[in-house]
């Protein structure tokens, strides 16, 4: 059964107009293997899970399942013969059930389109049978944790005997504990037989589950080998070339930093607590200094962290900013004070995504550019410029909305705002969930070169990885306290590991 | 895990209002003001029926006053100016009342105008043709004459349940035809939107669009059908108001449109779409009409009533939106 | 059968008291009259108190389902509640029909149901009434209308004289006029009685009267007087030679004012306005408007109220009414010599 190539893409390429997204590239899936796809945004990867899928339909090349011809561009064929897609957002019809759910569109019906619910409800058990999966068959599907939910598109393909699964970021949102669960079903699915595609930025996830991987860079295959043969430096190194990969990893980072500054902190919380959410924190940041702060999802830092920007409110404790104490009631009061705030939705909170790159840019600054009762629209275009050279924001058009750009540029877009405010504390929730590695390196030198400004930052992080890479110091949070402070030359992942109280792996 | 919705409180809350209006509001519990009751709330309870399908595909159907308009004159002229033998009036209206939704769909579906807009402009020009072809402005004279076919006036019908059933001792409210023709559509419209695929197809169309693309539904045969079906509700529910006024008007149906989206939210259907039933509107449209009802009884001033209207309305969503808060636990994001 | 014609006195507050027992029994001898036109082989027995209330004895209850809030239907309301206030154990409320048919209809069944005696009503639509006013008929409920009336037969009628009025108005406009010129009237929405009314007999009036008066436009300004403004202006481009116009209502002469003012043509445009509202009195006294019908809406509320009284006395069963009573107002054309003598207390 492993061995057999399920599907194979023979000398894809797609051209758009005068510019090539993808170069002919030749790929194949092996039924009983995971096969990871890296690669930054732009490298071609979407494009391909496209073509595979039938969403688009390839310039030249042609694609082959179980050895036939399939027609391209004909997303409903594919699936047809057994290539389905898990999206990274969720294709559920969150208010019905989870049978209703794996059998959209295709349930068995009698005479005037009546559902036979009966036989209906066998095929399911049947299905969750022969996976060893467990389901609540008529829960609705809002009730379900992210994890299960993914299961139920899983089953969802299984159910049209998809022999072949793409799956597109599945791990975006997930706990540790859920991303474990996630792992052991695809380890199901392959001693199965299913072939599978895994496309992710968590570098992490794809060592611990795939086979084989691929790594693409500027429209091409840069790399097709098992996994056992690379390191995590390696496949950095190849998707994102030399220079930014010295970035993205920890070795930038010491060398630079001077010694802790004496003196006042910059920021000195004592004994925050607010009910239900965190309790008796104290932690203090340093001018010129990264603290990162992690911790499991829920530990609350969210809170933490927006009760300081005054976001959010706190019942007791202190804050003090250069020795002077301040109670921020409102976000505008914090930033008059020279705080910022990356926030951790970007989409929701951070960005107005209907408005350009430029208008977003100095949003924070607006005052800066008043002349009577206008703004200066020069000086706002000068501004948007320097800023999108600094940060390398593609693409460089400060007229375009902020919704068309890619997830790291969007990214950069919010952290230009809030660098050009040139806080005195800088605060970051997340600020490289759904950006690729590229542009978490740049935002990484970013951060870096901030610090080395003298400027204060505190980044909240779940991404262990990152925090190690990025933070002078770290503070591990759990269930709303701190639990441990420490040196990061002096910590090593597996005693963060402990500190969370997670079981070491 | 919450396996399926909290238990809705509207029947319940329902009865209650009822049985407190029975019990003190003279009169209230009587056959005659039963009958009333039916008789004024069940065209409406249609409407509402058919608004709900717009509304659970994630859209809005603002016409449905205008098209009852539409219909009714179309029955009028047929009738009066061209004398047509009355079930062919009927068929007529309904033909184009269905039709008039249709029109809805395909502005939808294929000009992709939002359906605010959409039913917004239908709006206007389908009370536009109602003044163009009225009867009663055309032909002099008609804006006297009561309407008396058969076929339509027969609509208005009582069936004496009580005589039939032999009992003496009380007095049975008579059912009036409307209402048990409510009860059909109501019945329909259930098993059409539980039992079948096409049923499970537009749940999910309404509830996640882009899942029900993918998973191969045809969009655009739901949306026309749903918004079809809203036309016709309008329809038989301006002959049913036909027949008790012996007449139409032009501006029948003026305002029905709010009437119905509220009955509608009142009885569980979310204006997002994908969650919501047909009895839910259908239960909304009385406890409106009965709250209406007594309170009019009851003396209290009608804006006071419409006061009181509006705090019902708050008081449904309110209880819909604490429904949904007692399931909702992290779910899948939307899109990086 | 009218009462009152032109040039009726009118009343003044001192003579309140004759005036509501003047009423009364005009409306006694209307009522009886039409009784006695056409006896009702079925009703028995006279004295049969078949329009009270079911209840028998509970107070007697009346209410008022008016088209939608007004000025004339609040004047309505207040001379009914007048009458009504002096009689003993009578219960009144005035229900709004919020301008649409189906609620129209509701309230009447709602009162229906009630075991209301007496309902006064203004129908949304002459047609679509009727059924519920046979309805209350059958229960042996009195249905007044006012100012428009329904195509089932009941017991009264109470209307500003439209059609008469209408006439009068062509008269004294066409002396105003010097007995020649250009007419444009400024009309209501088509379907409507009381603008065939009002608008019928103001042409006979002209034909009649003046010949010589001719009507060179006829459109619709859909009661309002913005709407007026609009349409009057394109009128006179087209005909600068109009001399009268005349407003189906009084809310459309007063655009008509609006417009003659903008233009300078006060002198030279002779506008009469129908209803009577204070608002047009007002214009006349300032010498804008030329006149218009003056009804005492105050009193046509008591009219009504009176005519109830006589009906829920239970001497003249409803059924009894193969033919309406219809009671037409009496009305005055106000032109600036004798609006004066309409007393504050009775404009509207």
């Amino acid at each position: 059964m492993s061995g057999l190539a399920l599907l194979e893409g023979r000398a894809l390429s797609k051209v758009y107009g005068l510019s090539t997204v993808l170069h002919p590239t030749d790929v194949v899936v092996v039924a009983g293997e995971v096969r990871g796809l890296v690669g930054s945004n732009g490298a071609g990867k979407s494009t391909l899970m496209k073509i595979l899928t039938g969403a688009i339909a390839p310039t030249s090349g042609h694609i082959l399942i179980n050895g036939e011809i399939a027609s391209p561009g004909r997303p409903l064929e594919m699936l047809r013969r057994g290539v389905a897609c898990i999206y990274q957002h969720s294709n559920l019809v969150a208010e019905m059930s989870v049978l209703d759910n794996i059998y959209i569109g295709r349930q068995p019906t009698r005479r005037l389109g009546l559902i036979q619910r009966k036989l209906l409800r066998e095929q399911a058990q049947a299905l969750l049978a022969r996976h060893g999966m467990d389901l609540d068959l008529d829960a609705h599907v809002s009730t379900l944790s992210t994890v299960r939910q993914k299961e139920v598109e899983i089953l969802k393909a299984l159910a049209l005997d998809a022999r072949v699964l793409l799956m597109d970021e599945p791990t975006a949102w997930l706990s540790v504990a859920d991303v474990a669960r996630l792992h052991s079903t695809i380890d199901g699915l392959r001693a199965r037989g299913v072939g599978i595609i895994y496309v992710s930025h968590v570098l992490d996830e794809v060592f611990a589950i795939c086979d084989t991987v691929t790594v693409m860079r500027d429209g091409s295959v840069v790399a097709d080998q098992p996994i056992a043969q690379l390191d995590r430096a390696r496949v950095i190194e190849l998707m994102v070339g030399k220079t930014l990969a010295t970035q993205a990893l920890g070795e930038a980072n010491g060398a630079a930093r001077s010694a802790p500054a004496a003196g006042v902190p910059r920021l000195r919380c004592r004994a925050l607590s607010k009910r239900g959410e965190f309790h008796e924190v104290s932690l203090d940041v340093h001018a010129g200094e990264i603290l990162c702060l992690t911790g499991l999802v829920g530990s609350k830092r969210s809170e933490l962290v927006q009760a300081i920007f005054g976001a959010n409110r706190f019942d007791s404790g202190t804050i003090e900013l250069e020795g002077v104490p301040v109670k921020f009631h409102s976000p505008r009061a914090a930033i008059a004070s020279g705080v910022g705030f990356v926030t951790e939705d970007r989409h929701r909170d951070g960005l107005m995504l209907d408005l350009s790159i430029a208008e977003n840019l100095v949003a924070a600054t607006l005052g800066r550019y008043r002349r009577g009762l206008l703004l200066a629209g020069e000086r706002i275009r000068a501004t948007a410029l320097r800023l999108i050279t600094a940060l390398n924001i593609q693409p460089p058009d400060f007229m375009k909305p902020v919704r068309l750009l890619s997830g790291g540029n969007q990214q950069k877009v919010l952290l230009g705002k809030w660098l050009d405010l040139q806080p005195r504390l800088l605060i970051l929730d997340e600020p490289t969930v759904g950006v690729d590695i590229g542009a978490k390196a740049e935002i990484y030198g970013l951060l870096r070169a901030a610090r080395d400004n003298g400027m204060a930052v505190l980044v909240v992080s779940s991404d262990l990885e990152e925090v190690m890479t990025i933070a002078d110091r770290i503070a591990v949070m759990v269930a709303g306290r701190v639990v441990r402070t420490r040196e990061t030359c002096e910590t090593k992942i597996v005693d963060l590991v402990r500190d969370m109280g997670a079981v070491s792996a | 895990m919450i396996r399926r919705h909290g238990i809705s409180a509207l029947p319940i809350f329902f009865l209650v209002t009822f049985a407190f209006f029975c019990a003190v509001v003279p009169r209230f519990a009587t056959a005659g003001n039963l009958e009333a009751l039916m008789a004024g709330y069940a065209f409406i309870a249609i409407v509402a029926m058919g608004e709900s399908f717009a509304i659970l595909l994630r859209g809005v159907d603002l016409s449905v006053g205008a098209v009852m308009a539409l219909a009714g004159m179309v029955a009028f002229d047929a009738s009066l100016i061209l004398h047509l033998p009355g079930y062919l009036s009927v068929a007529l209206a309904l033909v184009v009342a269905t039709f008039a939704g249709v029109l809805n769909g395909l502005l939808i579906v294929f000009l992709r105008l939002q359906p605010f807009i959409a039913t917004l402009a239908t709006l206007a020009a389908y009370r536009g043709i109602v003044f163009a072809i009225s009867g009663r402005q055309l032909v002099p004279g008609l804006s006297t004459t009561a309407l008396d076919d058969p076929w339509i006036i027969g609509l208005e019908t009582y069936f004496d349940v009580g005589a039939t059933l032999g009992v003496e001792s009380i007095a049975v409210p008579a059912i009036p035809l409307s209402f048990l023709l409510m009860i059909v559509l109501l019945v329909l419209f259930e098993v059409l939107l539980r039992s079948t695929r096409f049923g499970r197809d537009f749940y999910a169309t309404g509830g996640n669009p882009e899942a029900a693309r993918l998973a191969g539904i045809d969009l655009r045969r739901t949306v026309l059908i749903g918004y079809a079906l809203s036309g016709f509700c309008a329809g038989v529910a301006a002959l049913l108001l036909v027949a008790r006024l012996t007449t139409s008007t032009e501006a029948l149906g003026n305002g029905m449109e709010l009437t119905a989206i509220a009955a509608a939210v009142i009885g569980g259907v979310r204006l997002n779409g994908g969650m919501g039933s047909m009895w839910g509107p259908v239960v909304g449209t009385f406890l409106l009409g009965v709250v209406l009802m007594g309170l009019t009884l009851f003396g209290i001033s009608q804006f006071v009533q419409q006061i009181l209207t509006g705090a019902v309305l708050l008081a449904a969503i309110a209880h819909s939106r604490w429904l949904q808060s007692r399931r909702l636990l992290p779910s899948a994001p939307e899109g990086s | 059968m009218t009462l009152g014609d032109r040039n009726f006195p009118l009343p003044t507050p001192r003579r309140s008291f004759f005036k509501k027992a003047a009423a009364i029994s005009a409306t006694l001898g209307a009522a009886t009259s039409a009784w006695v036109a056409e006896p009702d082989p079925q009703s028995a027995s006279v004295g049969m108190p078949a329009a009270h209330a079911a209840d028998g004895t509970g107070p007697l209850k009346m209410a008022f389902i008016q088209w939608q809030p007004h000025t004339v239907p609040a004047a309505w309301s207040k001379g009914i509640e007048e009458v009504l206030k002096d009689q003993p154990q009578t219960q009144y409320k005035l229900l709004d029909g919020q301008n649409k048919v189906e609620v129209q209809v509701s309230l009447m069944d709602a009162l229906i149901n009630e075991g209301t005696a007496v309902i006064f009503l203004q129908p949304i639509d002459s047609v679509a009434l009727a059924p519920s006013i046979n309805k209350a008929k059958r229960a042996g409920i009195s249905v007044i209308t006012l100012n428009i009336d329904a195509t089932a037969q009941h017991a009264a009628h109470v209307e500003m004289s439209h059609y008469y009025g209408a006439m009068e108005i062509a008269r004294v406009m066409g002396e105003k006029m010097g007995g020649k010129g250009e007419v444009a009237i400024l009309n209501a929405p088509p379907g409507i009685i009381i603008r065939d009314q009002r608008t019928n007999g103001f042409v006979e009036g002209l034909k009649k009267h003046h010949p010589n008066v001719k009507v060179v436009a006829d459109q619709v300004a859909d009661w309002s007087r913005k709407k007026a403004q609009d349409v009057l202006a394109t009128i006179l481009n087209a005909k600068p030679g109009l001399t009268g116009v005349y407003g189906v209502n009084d809310s459309m002469a007063l655009g008509a004012v609006d417009v003659a003012k903008e233009k300078g043509l006060l002198g030279k445009l002779v506008i009469f306005g129908n209803d009577g509202e204070k608002d047009a009195l007002e214009s006349i006294e300032n010498g804008e408007l030329t006149g218009t019908q003056y009804t005492d809406v105050y009193q046509q509320g008591r009219f009504a109220a009176s005519a109830a009284t006589v009906l829920a006395s239970g001497q003249v069963p409803a059924t009894a009414f193969k033919k309406q009573a219809h009671l037409l107002m009496p009305f005055v054309i106000a032109t600036r010599e004798n609006v004066k003598q309409i007393q504050p207390s009775q404009r509207w």
